[in-house]
């Protein structure tokens, strides 16, 4: 069980992650980047979904309490999982912890690289709806089914937000979930049953107007919005949530079924740290810590020594049996990525300035190359262009454009994906960096409506990535009054790569209610690959 | 790193640090002289790990110049692939598999030291519901039992909660079925497998490859439709005493599981769960298989001597001496019965592999079996 300790080495972290690197205790001063580890005994190195993240100033004291200082490294969710299940994380991290690990433990050699589990504490994904919504839908004592939601979902009665199932565990268990209950089997749903799902679910996403990367995100994203009625998500994010008008939701727990996430604590097998690992799962489930978790994050105790609060409530949850097959799980992703969800219109603004020459303008043109299918992993092909969005690329230089719009089908959507490939293989870097000019004409694209798209703003985005200052046309400012004029709430994910100005690109982020994604350390492809779930 | 392991090892997982913490508080007040001790190495299934962790049982095999150091696998992994050379012995949790490693190393003598019965955790609205579809009936030996045949029958027909008559307090619209461990992995899911296919093959010990490609078309069901299964006994468990009824209305489990959460007290088992028996039943025969001569001493120990009988008990484990369990049950008050009337003897190794690989086939086909 020991003897693979040593045997990931530096070769191994090829697998870059777009990982924030956070030491919770202070032992951990230099850590980042790719260095290798070089910890004290008592320090764990710790693989995590960022659903965990609430967990920070309770696991500081886990120093103090049980000698355990833990260093905390944030991922996707399948990212995180490729990465346990290829060997990256052996030697790297000690242990993972996502909310959950049934989709992780599907992929074939992934059970080999875990040691012990550990359930901490548990949350169900469920619907919360703003009270005025709920009463409305007769929804307000918390009673209803997916069946129930789903109908009302399909003839618009309310919107809702979700992650995307590819990116976060929420939106992942919620499409489960969904699915298993619109399904008319009792037993764990295979291919064939979810092909026969399919049309419901395409109802009953018909009403998901926003969308996220991850849990965190949805939630900002759902505070700023009012015309979002409610969000599927974990409860415990849902019973911290407060409406843009400062109401808490009304949760509702669906009578046919939930998916719960139960935060397994997962020591890999390459570890050497294992009695570390057993002292910090212990302390964690020591009576004191579970009732402290109860409180803070709002998550069910796992020991049943600790009963739930009357936050809670009483009414059993039924669980919905989940797929045991990874070309089940797959396919149901799949599903709601290229047929279900509503499609996605997205913009990509590229810097192909001269700066851009060399390296910049490959690992450009890699990166958008990884989208159109050739990243052969599951994580690269949930990120693909899908099947009926509209993709326009605009590159810019000392001038914006021309922009070239593509629709990927229906179905077969191979050919329209080559032509994007075709279009980005022959970028070439020349000129200056015309960055707002190129930005504007995006938001001009998108809402004269040239080149189609369907489905309004809801799924509309815009991607900025450039390598350096702006030189040439507009100014930042100039943007920014233009875009206040729009009266839009398009975002732009900005990427941060080669010498950007992080500053005012941070300001274009803020002013559309994007995100910024840092592709300076990390591969331009992986920063993509993480907007995709936004998209 | 040695040092940890007295503070580190104690602190087990799950209610075992509840039954640790007692246990090592009350007890021995630890053997502390300096003596040099000869360190035994094993590999054992997960379930027995917090009894070998238990300051108490660690202080008595110091009293006889022994420290014991173990890892966890499988069973199922202890048989085949796991790598026995670091270790001085195996500790498998059923009788196939170490009857396996004994005769590939064609060891002479291994060790029953204890026994748990495969059980079921329920609740009494399941018991109820299921009593009036005539599944769970009265043993006639004070406890109530799931009839097999009767609930493989429920399976056939791809029964669901919400259509078993008079259910008004379970209306769930999944299957009826039990939850169980990961089969491939796990041997108390290897255990239920091995009941059901009694069952399946007409009552009796499944012997030849063609009754294994029968009853597997029966069986496999039971694992396949369930869904996701995890990988340890625990686990499952957990769900059960936390999350209670909704996700778990009955699961399989190592007597043991239950009883050692009932000696302990602490309140984990509440007024509304109830203890069941498949009907019939089969015996996880935890076996030591000694690879060295050091480790013959630990299972002699663990066989013959009534200190360790006694802790044992307390992890729910029944030893050689039927009265040590009694005397628990009967100072506890636990709802446990003395003994079992129902019991059937598991496959042997090369059946029971080949059963549960025609089940894990079946997960690779992706195919659903015809049910």
């Amino acid at each position: 069980m020991r003897r693979a300790i040593t045997a990931a080495g530096p070769a191994l972290l090829l697998a870059v992650l777009l990982t924030v690197l956070l030491a919770v205790a202070a032992a951990c001063s230099g850590a980042g980047g790719d260095a290798p580890p070089q910890d004290g005994p008592d320090v764990l190195r710790v693989l995590a979904g960022s659903e965990i993240k609430d967990l920070e100033p309770l696991l500081a004291k886990a120093a103090g309490a049980a000698g355990v200082k833990v260093s905390l490294s944030y991922t996707g969710t399948l990212d995180g999982a490729e990465q346990v299940a290829s060997g990256g994380a052996d030697g790297r991290y000690d242990a993972v912890w996502f909310s959950s690990n049934r989709y992780l433990s599907l992929i074939d050699g992934a059970s080999a690289r875990l040691s012990t589990q550990t359930k901490i504490m548990v949350s169900p994904v469920v619907l919360g709806l703003s009270r005025a919504k709920a009463r409305e839908l007769g929804w307000d004592t918390g009673q209803a089914t997916w069946t129930d939601i789903g109908e009302a979902a399909r003839k618009h009665r309310f919107t809702f937000g979700m992650t995307n199932p590819a990116s976060s565990n929420s939106g992942f268990s919620a499409l489960v979930g969904v699915a298993a209950a619109l399904s008319d089997a009792g037993e764990a749903l295979d291919q064939a049953q979810i092909a026969a799902v399919t049309p419901r679910l395409t109802g009953f996403f018909s009403a998901q107007t926003l969308t996220a990367g991850s849990s965190g995100w949805l939630a900002d994203a759902f505070r700023r919005r009012t015309d979002v009625d409610g969000l599927i998500n974990y409860e415990s994010v849902l019973l911290g949530l407060r409406t843009a008008s400062g109401e808490p939701l009304t949760l509702v727990y669906p009578g046919d079924g939930v998916v719960t996430a139960d935060y397994p604590l997962t020591l890999l097998a390459s570890s050497a740290k294992k009695e570390l690992y057993g002292k910090l799962a212990a302390w964690l489930r020591t009576p004191g810590v579970q009732r402290e978790i109860m409180t803070t994050t709002a998550r069910r105790p796992i020991v049943p020594e600790v009963r739930p609060d009357a936050r809670f409530g009483t009414a059993p949850l039924l669980e919905l049996p989940f797929p045991n097959r990874r070309s089940a799980a797959d396919a149901l992703i799949n599903a709601y990525l290229n047929q279900v969800r509503r499609p996605s219109r997205t913009v990509f603004v590229l810097d192909t300035s001269g700066s851009m020459e060399g390296d910049r303008i490959d690992a450009l043109k890699q990166a958008l190359t990884a989208l159109t299918g050739a990243d052969a992993s599951a994580s690269g092909q949930f990120s693909r262009f899908r099947n009926r969005e509209t993709v326009t690329l605009l590159p810019f230089s000392t001038v914006a454009g021309p922009a070239s719009t593509f629709t990927v089908p229906e179905h077969d959507p191979a050919a329209v994906l080559r032509r994007i490939r075709a279009y980005g293989d022959v970028l070439t870097a020349r000129g200056g960096t015309a960055i707002y000019d190129g930005l504007r004409d995006a938001y001009e694209t998108v809402r004269s409506g040239q080149g189609g798209g369907q489905g309004g703003e809801d799924f509309t985005s815009v991607v900025l990535m450039t390598d350096g200052e702006n030189t040439d046309g507009s100014s930042y400012e100039d943007f920014a009054g233009f875009y206040r004029t729009l009266g839009t709430r398009i975002p732009t994910f900005v990427v941060l790569f080669g010498d950007s100005d992080v500053a005012e690109m941070r300001q274009v982020a803020t002013l559309t209610g994007g995100a910024v994604f840092d592709a300076r350390q990390a591969s331009l492809a992986s920063a993509f690959k993480e907007i995709r779930g936004y998209q | 790193m040695k040092r940890w392991i007295g503070i580190g090892l104690a602190l087990a997982l799950g209610a075992a640090v509840v039954l640790a913490l007692l246990l090592g508080n009350g007890g021995d007040g630890g053997g502390g002289e300096q003596r040099t001790l000869t360190t035994v190495r094993g590999v054992i299934g997960s379930e027995k790990k917090p009894f070998f962790d238990d300051p108490a049982v660690r202080a008595a095999f110091a009293r006889h110049g022994l420290r014991v150091d173990v890892d966890t696998a499988g069973s199922r992994e202890i048989a085949t692939t796991v790598d026995l050379r670091p270790y001085d012995f195996a500790f498998p949790s059923s009788v196939p598999a170490a009857e396996k490693i004994r005769q590939a190393r064609r060891i002479a003598r291994t060790y029953s030291p204890f026994y748990s019965p495969m059980a079921v955790a329920t609740f009494q609205p399941i018991v109820d519901v299921l009593e009036k579809a005539g599944v769970v009936r009265d043993s006639g030996a004070g406890y109530q039992v799931l009839d097999l045949r009767r609930f493989l029958d429920l399976v056939a027909t791809g029964t669901r909660w919400d259509a078993l008559p008079g259910n008004t307090s379970y209306r769930a619209r999944k299957r009826v079925l039990l939850t169980t461990t990961d089969v491939r992995t796990s041997n108390s899911a290897a255990m239920y497998l091995a009941a059901t296919s009694y069952v399946a093959n007409g009552d009796d010990v499944v012997t030849s490859r063609a009754q294994v490609a029968e009853v597997a078309r029966t069986v496999a069901p039971l694992f396949l439709d369930q869904g996701y299964s995890e990988s340890s006994t625990e686990a499952p468990f957990e769900d059960y005493l936390a999350l209670g009824i909704g996700k778990t209305p009955m699961v399989v489990i190592y007597e043991a599981q239950y009883a050692a959460r009932l000696f302990a007290g602490g309140g984990a088992i509440r007024p509304d769960m109830r203890l069941i028996y498949p009907a019939p039943t089969v015996l996880s025969k935890h076996t030591l298989v000694p690879l060295t001569d050091r480790a013959a001493e630990v299972g002699r120990l663990l066989q013959e001597d009534p200190e360790f009988a006694r802790l044992a008990a307390r992890y729910g484990f029944r030893t050689a001496d039927p009265k040590v369990f009694a005397d628990l049950v009967a100072t506890t008050k636990a709802p446990v019965p003395a003994s079992l009337v129902d019991v059937v003897e598991p496959p042997a190794y090369d059946r029971l592999e080949e059963l549960v690989s025609t089940v894990e086939q079946r997960y690779l086909a992706g195919a659903k079996p015809s049910s």
